[in-house]
């Protein structure tokens, strides 16, 4: 196909504004996916996807669309997250693109993700196709989302399309749109080939297929290839398609978009941003790509069993063969035996992590709480970055201890901006400005009218990534009820007092649950996770003293009395087996503890300190 | 023991599945308001009775137990045409325990003559408390002065061996009106006393009570205080402590129960029977095996009558699979050595005599260190167990916690087996 009838196009929007549903229509409308095997949000093709219902990866499609002058053109879509966490899934697939649709529901109007999604889109000169979406459901209100666009990012009233993912109103007037808007891809066939790898998969027959946006050239399945920044050699097994299932082709041309099956073993060879080229006769200049984003938080993942770590860390291997942005490194916990430290974008990435390895490798694991990454600054004045609490060096080795800061913009009607400051202050934070979205189209102050009539506010603050992770989205959501929404993006590192809480379980240090924290907070959070701890820890045979220690001083206590009674009350009538099962299960309970020297631990104890309110 | 030395002890559990109303806590196989039953269920069972005496070979029984439900709510003459059937079909030894719960409200005096009548020489009177308040709330239709007058009555009917059923650790119980039923039921002066802790039980109205902040919680430290004080007490009226639940004067501990403790072969009819037959010397279980099989009847009343009442046992030898082919049984399992071995210690250590290293080393030709390396050291060293002459026992301690213990050794055995 010329690149005159390709058109390259994202679906970018806030959390479940409807991007996949919407997706979901374009599919049928091009007939790309057989009405039979159509089902709801068919690319979030992961049973966790499936189960949460959002969508974690992005996804391309290829489909085939007939435009009003009569020409069949190709579209390629790519469908993103909207999660916070996965904000380089959307980055990344912008990079591919000419153009994005940005989604916003008709009943909630512009959030914290749409107005981030739309700066990166601009950062990338995108073409933006702004549509309101939902537009079937009742409270819908499309001139409220219309003013909105107006306000925030000056869309003129006349771009904006009305579209209902769900009943597929305004889906095909929107594809001729993204036609007529969205430029052709300044494809250069006759230039040596140039492919940016926006994504990877591992295929255990075909190794790594890299996604891929075809800039420059052409690629064929007899090539072979060359990875520009590692350097490293594929023979190409096969180029295809996303239909969205994998589709064989013959090449893949500058313009287009689809995947290489590259056989190579290892993703480090065919790292994500990196540009592939051909292996004689290639291009000289690597395309801009991107670089890798550093994880956020990490935190320890230890098998229960301790003989499995060498099964965690190929289960590892292999989730990072799909997801670039994992990152792992063995460690040795004095407590938990031997693990790995762990990288991930966010918690929901964390977690998700955690229970994909259950699943799909059957994994049982104890995590432990999330931790940012310090900086020390040591008395030589070398810096030291850390992820786990206990390799902050002792008092008089360094001078200070920098901690990583967010900025983060609160989305949120009015209303509750009292709120929301509170929990700005309440969590450390800086607040920097406020910005009223669209005081001009909504009149003030009616006490009876809904929250969500309300003139919304922008909110800017800098908040230390560590409070963020506690329980900031909960608390945000609880005291807004609902209405407030959040993004964020990595500021800068400060200077903070900052110590270790070091834990003691039966008079032994237990260093999976030291955690680094604020000195004004040290107390009163020793005592609350002690208090946690001896609720959540069962009672053994024996009494089991809980401490909480800063620098070799203990600041609280509580005590585990030991078991009471639990004798199996009745033995009556004879129903011996089941009382054996009875049994039996009781114990398959304890598989999920973990062992520290004679007492059980049960896994969520060593992710207390994340449940601990203030 | 009045079987004879060559008898193997077996046992016989008979189930009374009626009610007259259902307890709350209840989840027993049992039932309110389907009396009309009584007279098909009376000739299923006799039909099992008599089918189970023909195809064991009429063997010897030691003990027979009527439990429920409420065996007493059974019309006398219904209870004496069962015990007829008994003697027909098997041998029952002279001198063996012959015992019947009964209901406080069925107690009067004439019938429990007549019940003794029939041939039962044991009563387990289902007393539970000697508190109304506390009566009203397990949902028991009789109160303390009934209960102690159904004592009284049994004692003139002629029953000497007498226990009785109480209960503890109850919602909103205070220790004070549990020492109280203790006192009250101690100078009743019974021959044995079982004590049991509520368990609430999924699926009873009591535990969604609890479950929905209806009821209070019953609190476990309670519990273990009333429990200890229930120790105390008894020893001191002279009722000695056999089994974690039961105490009993000397010579008057239960036959019948000691049999499940000590994982010994005993068969059950009627609904919802358990029963653990295995080649203990009898001369047809021999195709069984040395753990043979436990099986339990189908639960539905309506069901096993319908499938007992034309059963005519078959002409093969007692195996797992002619069990299995029997038409009102549930579940027929296989007993794996380490099966038996595990329910050996879960059961036996129940008993204060503990479980002797050198019986267990006959039955399975091992001792117990060697079958369970892992659970004895843990549970010694944890101050659970004790070895006392050659046995190993629960320590006053271990007691408490009777299910660490037990838990351990189940556990052994599942990996091994
Ligand atoms: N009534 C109505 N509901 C819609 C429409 N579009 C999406 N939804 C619903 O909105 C919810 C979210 O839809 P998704 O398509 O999963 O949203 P998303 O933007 O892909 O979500 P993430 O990928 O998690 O960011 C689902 O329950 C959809 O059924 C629409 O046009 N009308
Ligand atoms: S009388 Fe006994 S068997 Fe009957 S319902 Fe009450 S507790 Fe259950
Ligand atoms: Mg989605």
């Amino acid at each position: 196909m010329d690149a005159a009838h390709i058109r390259n196009f994202c679906i970018i929007a806030h959390i479940d504004h409807g991007k996949s549903t919407l997706a979901d229509r374009m599919l049928e409308i091009t007939g790309t996916v057989a009405a039979r095997d159509m089902q709801e949000q068919l690319l979030d093709s992961n049973p966790i996807e499936r189960e949460r219902g959002i969508t974690i990866k992005a996804q391309a499609v290829r489909m085939a669309f007939t435009h009003t002058d009569g020409d069949e053109y190709e579209l390629n879509l790519i469908d993103t997250p909207g999660h916070v966490d996965f904000g380089y899934e959307v980055s990344r697939s912008l990079a591919a693109c000419e153009g994005a649709v940005l989604v916003v529901d008709a009943t909630q109007g512009i959030q914290a993700q749409t107005l981030a999604n739309v700066y990166l889109a601009l950062e990338h000169d995108l073409t933006i196709i702004p549509v309101v979406n939902k537009i079937d459901l009742p409270q819908s209100d499309q001139e409220r989302v219309k003013a909105e666009l107006k306000q925030a990012f000056g869309f003129k009233p006349e771009e904006v399309l009305y579209v209902s993912g769900k009943v597929g109103t305004g889906v095909k007037e929107l594809l001729h749109e993204i036609i007529n808007r969205v430029q052709q891809p300044a494809a250069r066939p006759d230039k040596p080939l140039r492919a940016l790898i926006f994504d990877s998969k591992y295929d255990s027959y075909k190794g790594v297929m890299a996604y891929v946006r075809v800039f420059d050239g052409v690629v064929r399945g007899t090539d072979r290839i060359r990875m520009m920044a590692t350097n490293s050699m594929a023979d190409v097994l096969e180029v295809g398609v996303f239909r969205p299932t994998m589709a064989k082709v013959d090449e893949l041309a500058a313009g287009e978009v689809g995947y290489i099956a590259t056989g190579l073993k290892s993703v480090g060879e065919c790292r994500v941003g990196d540009t592939i080229t051909l292996y004689r006769g290639g291009a000289d200049e690597a395309l801009p790509g991107y670089g890798a984003r550093k994880p956020m938080v990490f935190a320890g993942m230890y098998p229960s069993e301790g003989n499995e770590f060498h099964e965690l860390r190929e289960a590892l291997e292999r989730l990072q063969m799909n997801d670039a942005s994992l990152v792992f490194e063995p460690e040795q916990s004095a407590a938990l035996g031997p693990g790995f430290r762990c990288g991930f974008l966010g918690l929901l990435h964390m977690e998700i992590v955690q229970e994909r390895l259950e699943r799909e490798f059957g994994m049982d694991l104890v995590v432990t709480a999330p931790s940012v990454v310090y900086r020390v600054v040591m008395n030589d004045n070398s810096v030291r970055e850390i992820a786990r609490p206990t390799d902050l060096p002792s008092g008089g080795e360094y001078q200070r201890v920098e901690e990583p800061w967010l900025r983060i913009s609160i989305l949120t009607p009015s209303r509750f901006l009292g709120p929301m400051m509170d929990l700005i202050s309440s969590k450390r934070g800086e607040f920097k400005k406020t910005e009223y979205l669209d005081s001009a189209v909504v009149k003030q102050g009616d006490p009876d009218s809904l929250p969500s009539s309300d003139p919304r506010v922008l909110l800017e603050a800098d908040v230390p990534m560590s409070e963020v992770l506690v329980d900031f989205y909960d608390q945000l959501k609880t005291r807004s009820r609902g209405y407030a929404s959040l993004d964020y993006t990595v500021g800068e590192y400060r200077e903070a007092p900052l110590v270790r809480l070091d834990v003691l379980v039966n008079n032994q240090p237990v260093d999976a649950l030291s955690l680094i924290t604020h000195k004004d907070n040290a107390f009163s959070q020793g005592r609350t996770l002690v208090e946690r701890l001896r609720t959540l820890i069962p009672r053994q045979l024996f009494e089991v003293p809980i401490q909480a220690a800063i620098g070799g001083r203990i600041i609280a206590r509580e005590t585990i009395k030991s078991m009471g009674k639990n004798v199996l009350a009745k033995c009556y009538g004879g129903d011996v087996t089941r009382k054996r099962k009875l049994l039996e299960k009781q114990a398959e309970g304890k598989k999920r503890m973990k062992r520290i020297g004679r007492v059980e631990v049960p896994q969520e104890a060593f992710l207390a300190v994340l449940k601990m309110d203030k | 023991m009045p079987a004879g030395p060559a008898a193997p002890p077996l046992g016989l559990y008979v189930h009374i599945p009626f009610c007259e109303t259902k307890c709350p806590y209840c989840d027993f196989n049992t039932y309110a308001a389907i009396e009309s039953l009584m007279p098909s269920y009376t000739r299923a069972l006799e039909r099992e009775i008599a089918g189970w005496g023909a195809w064991l070979g009429g063997p010897a029984l030691t003990s027979i137990f009527f439990g429920g439900g409420t065996p007493s709510y059974l019309p006398t003459r219904d209870l004496a045409r069962l015990l007829r059937a008994i003697d027909a079909a098997f041998a029952v030894a002279p001198g063996a325990e012959v015992t019947l719960e009964a209901n406080p409200r069925d107690c009067e005096r004439e019938r429990l003559r007549a019940i003794r009548r029939a041939g039962f020489n044991r009563i387990s009177i289902g007393v539970q408390s000697l508190d109304d308040q506390e009566l009203r709330l397990l949902g028991r239709r009789h109160d303390a002065a009934g209960a102690i007058a159904a004592v009284d009555a049994a004692r003139v009917a002629g029953f000497d061996n007498l226990s009785l059923d109480l209960m503890f650790g109850l919602p909103n119980q205070f220790v004070a009106s549990w020492e109280h039923t203790l006192a009250e039921a101690v100078a009743l002066a019974p021959d044995h006393v079982s004590a049991y802790a509520l368990t609430l039980e999924g699926g009873t109205p009591m535990e969604a009570d609890v479950r929905r902040g209806r009821l209070a919680e019953p609190d476990g430290e309670i519990a273990a205080e009333m429990y200890r004080l229930a120790i105390d007490l008894l020893a001191g009226a002279g009722l000695a402590q056999y089994e974690i639940s039961n105490w009993a004067r000397p010579g008057r501990a239960s036959r019948h129960n000691l049999a499940y403790w000590r994982n010994e072969a005993w068969l059950g009819v009627g609904p919802g029977a358990h029963a653990h037959l295995f080649d203990n010397g009898m001369a047809s279980l021999g195709a069984l095996g040395a753990n043979g099989a436990r099986f339990a009847v189908v639960k539905p009343p309506r069901d096993y009558i319908r499938a007992a009442a034309a059963w005519e046992p078959p002409a093969a030898p007692v195996t797992r699979a002619s069990l299995a082919a029997v038409p009102f049984l549930d579940t027929v399992e296989a007993v794996s050595d380490a099966t038996a071995m595990g329910e050996t210690m879960m059961m036996g250590l129940r008993l204060n005599e503990g479980v002797s290293d050198a019986a267990f080393a006959a039955r399975f030709g091992k001792p117990i260190a060697q079958a369970f390396p892992e659970a004895l050291t843990e549970c010694l060293d944890y101050g659970l167990l004790c070895w006392v002459d050659g046995s190993l026992r629960l320590t006053d301690r271990g007691r408490m916690v009777g299910n660490e213990a037990f838990r351990r050794f189940v556990v052994e055995a599942a990996m091994a087996g």
